[in-house]
């Protein structure tokens, strides 16, 4: 579970966070909805424990991420909008380098490697060096990474960009089943179809505030609208957000 | 499922060091680029040597083979000649162009030609021509100088005898006497060279560590691959020293194989030859090797404090070629001011290690605390590189930027 209350972080003059405060349960998926520039990368990295935050509090299963950031970041799978592969490394050896710093080893380890491999649909690139891999390819290995070492919490950053149907499909029966593990999901993205389908809950933040919380449907009866596209613009209060 | 926490088996630094170094095992290019440069210097070194010893040992007199056209003419010129170890071969009346061609092929250092009425002008005490053909082209110019000087006394041994038979002395001819006395001994010439070459062994504690400590910092970042690392669950600290310990091991082989092979050359060739001595043991290298392993060390960490802050690879190398020379200043300066070794040298990175080097192949007898003290200026010295760069991956300014 993770509790942000009234967060707010300030960059010299500028406000990144304004008041952000929510709640994502186990077993769910959080949406995480807001335009360009709203604080979803900052917010992600406060979670972490990567920044720290000027006001308010973050409990990730009772952690401050400010006080413990290692046995916060164990806990969590982080997808980051950049994929971090290294050229030289097969995607297996990539694996094990991540699995061993979460304090993986063994059998264990190379076990777990052909175990997300097989449930992501990689294992032909599995023992490639990732050089020349595409863009699906690659956030394949990067969503590899962040479910290995089997966290409670994932914070994801658009992971279904650059894949293919097939990926897609393959990704969404992946968060299907950690959710019913009972993980704690939050997925930032910007594919309104992807939130009705699979995500129990969303929370819309624009200029740095938490703008609303609640299931789609209910988004949408607050709004009084029935898409959650526009339901979204709704609430965000321009449509210039989207096109930003 | 159930989340199950293993315990950690490595160190996480550990993991880092053994991802990194592996990593720069595979760029082939690099790798290639540093064992070259680590090999080729002393190579080079014992190259340069090996000439000036067979230079120096190169029989000087021995060997010169002139040839003579019209030897008959002059007998007692050719006695002389024999007499000072100039082999003499006659040969029969020649051509400008056979001649040419002797020389050329290197038959003969020279030519020397009585022309027929050579005996007539000695005769009649007119300058009798003696015309001497060379080469100037060839390496043989010691020699025919050689040849030149034993005419001139010749010349001089004639006039004198014939100033005698008219009464004059013949001192009158050498109104002065010039004497020459060069106090430069062959070792003390070479002592100067070998010093300031040995300066240039440690190079590759600076040059070896350079492509890990970039591709692994500013690389790093430029893939923005940073990010997902310094989200894992490992300390700023050990992130650095993994990076820093594969950057420095990398250095630590460089040096050691630089200086190894350099006290293998340098105890093969007969240095005694041209007044020399490497009186380095391989106990005393094994020791300079040890203690030079810090200054590996604080390059590498020097450079990962100085490339983390670069956002690409390429503007890391142009920060950190600027500096490459920097370690290398002291000990020029020294060099250049000719400054007496003192104590504080050995308090400076690098000087210290190009100093004590240096001291040890003098022959001189070190104590203990030259060594404590430059294996400790440099571990300090990379200490604070290290807690600096530590420092600097945590500040918020460095993730921002990440």
């Amino acid at each position: 579970m993770i509790e942000v209350t009234e967060v707010r972080k300030q960059f010299g003059a500028v406000q990144a966070l304004g008041g952000v405060s929510f709640t994502a349960r186990d077993g769910q998926i959080t949406a995480l909805l807001g335009p360009n520039g709203a604080g979803k990368t900052t917010l992600l990295r406060l979670l972490v424990g990567l920044l720290k935050r000027d006001h308010g509090s973050i409990a990730i299963d009772g952690v401050d991420p400010a006080v413990n950031p290692i046995a916060v970041r164990a806990n969590i799978g982080f997808l980051t909008d950049q994929f971090g592969l290294y050229d030289r490394l097969s995607t297996r050896e990539y694996l094990a380098y991540f699995g061993e710093l979460h304090g993986m080893s063994g059998k264990t380890l190379s076990a777990r490697i052909d175990e997300v491999s097989h449930l992501l649909q990689m294992d032909d690139i599995l023992e490639r060096r990732s050089k020349g891999f595409s863009q699906g390819q690659r956030i394949k290995v990067a969503m590899a990474r962040t479910l290995l070492h089997r966290p409670r919490h994932l914070l994801l950053d658009e992971p279904s960009r650059g894949l293919d149907v097939m990926s897609t499909r393959a990704l969404r029966h992946a968060l299907a089943a950690l959710r019913a593990e009972g993980c704690c999901v939050i997925m930032a993205t910007h594919v309104m179809q992807e939130v009705s389908h699979l995500c129990d809950d969303v929370i819309v933040i624009a200029k740095g505030h938490t703008v609303a919380q609640g299931s789609p449907t209910q988004l949408c009866e607050r709004t009084g609208i029935v898409n959650l596209e526009d339901a979204f613009v709704s609430l965000v209060g321009t449509d210039e957000g989207m096109l930003a | 499922m159930k989340v199950t926490h293993k315990p950690t088996y490595k160190p996480r630094f550990l993991v880092v060091f053994l991802k990194e170094f592996r990593e720069a095992l595979r760029d082939r290019r690099s790798l290639g680029l540093l064992l070259l440069f680590t090999i080729m210097y002393p190579l080079m070194l014992g190259y340069i040597l090996n000439q000036q010893i067979k230079r120096a040992t190169r029989p000087e007199r021995e060997g010169i083979a002139m040839s003579v056209i019209g030897a008959d003419k002059a007998l007692t010129l050719m006695a002389l000649l024999k007499q000072k170890n100039v082999t003499v071969t006659p040969l029969p009346p020649t051509s400008d162009a056979q001649i040419d061609v002797l020389l050329r092929d290197r038959k003969t250092v020279a030519v020397m030609r009585l022309p027929d009425n050579f005996t007539v002008d000695y005769a009649a005490m007119r300058p009798a021509k003696i015309e001497l053909w060379f080469d100037s082209a060839s390496d043989t110019d010691a020699r025919r100088r050689d040849i030149e000087e034993i005419l001139q006394a010749y010349s001089a041994n004639i006039a004198g005898a014939r100033l005698l038979a008219h009464g004059v002395s013949p001192a009158t001819m050498a109104p002065i006497k010039l004497q020459r006395y060069d106090t430069g001994s062959n070792a003390a010439r070479s002592a100067g060279l070998i010093g300031s070459i040995l300066g240039f062994l440690f190079f590759p504690a600076v040059m070896c560590c350079l492509s890990s400590a970039v591709d692994s910092t500013a690389g790093e970042r430029e893939r923005r691959s940073m990010e997902v690392l310094m989200s894992q669950p490992a300390h700023a600290w050990e992130l650095i020293a993994g990076k820093w310990l594969a950057a420095g091991t990398l250095s630590i082989i460089g040096v050691t194989v630089a200086l190894a092979l350099a006290h293998g050359i340098l105890m093969w060739l007969p240095l005694e030859e041209i007044g020399m001595s490497w009186r380095v043991t391989s106990l005393d290298l094994a020791l300079v090797c040890l203690v030079s392993v810090p200054l590996s060390l604080f390059a590498a960490g020097l450079q990962i404090a100085i490339a983390m802050n670069a956002k690409s690879f390429k503007e890391a190398q142009s920060m950190l070629s600027l500096i490459m020379m920097v370690p290398m200043i002291p000990g020029f300066a020294v060099s250049m001011l000719e400054l007496k070794t003192a104590t504080w040298m050995y308090l400076v990175p690098m000087l210290s290690n190009q100093t004590l080097l240096r001291e040890i192949a003098k022959g001189e007898n070190i104590a203990a605390l030259p060594f404590v003290l430059t294996f400790a200026s440099s571990a300090v010295a990379a200490g604070i590189a290290v807690a600096f760069a530590s420092w600097r991956m945590k500040s918020e300014r460095y993730v921002l930027a990440v």
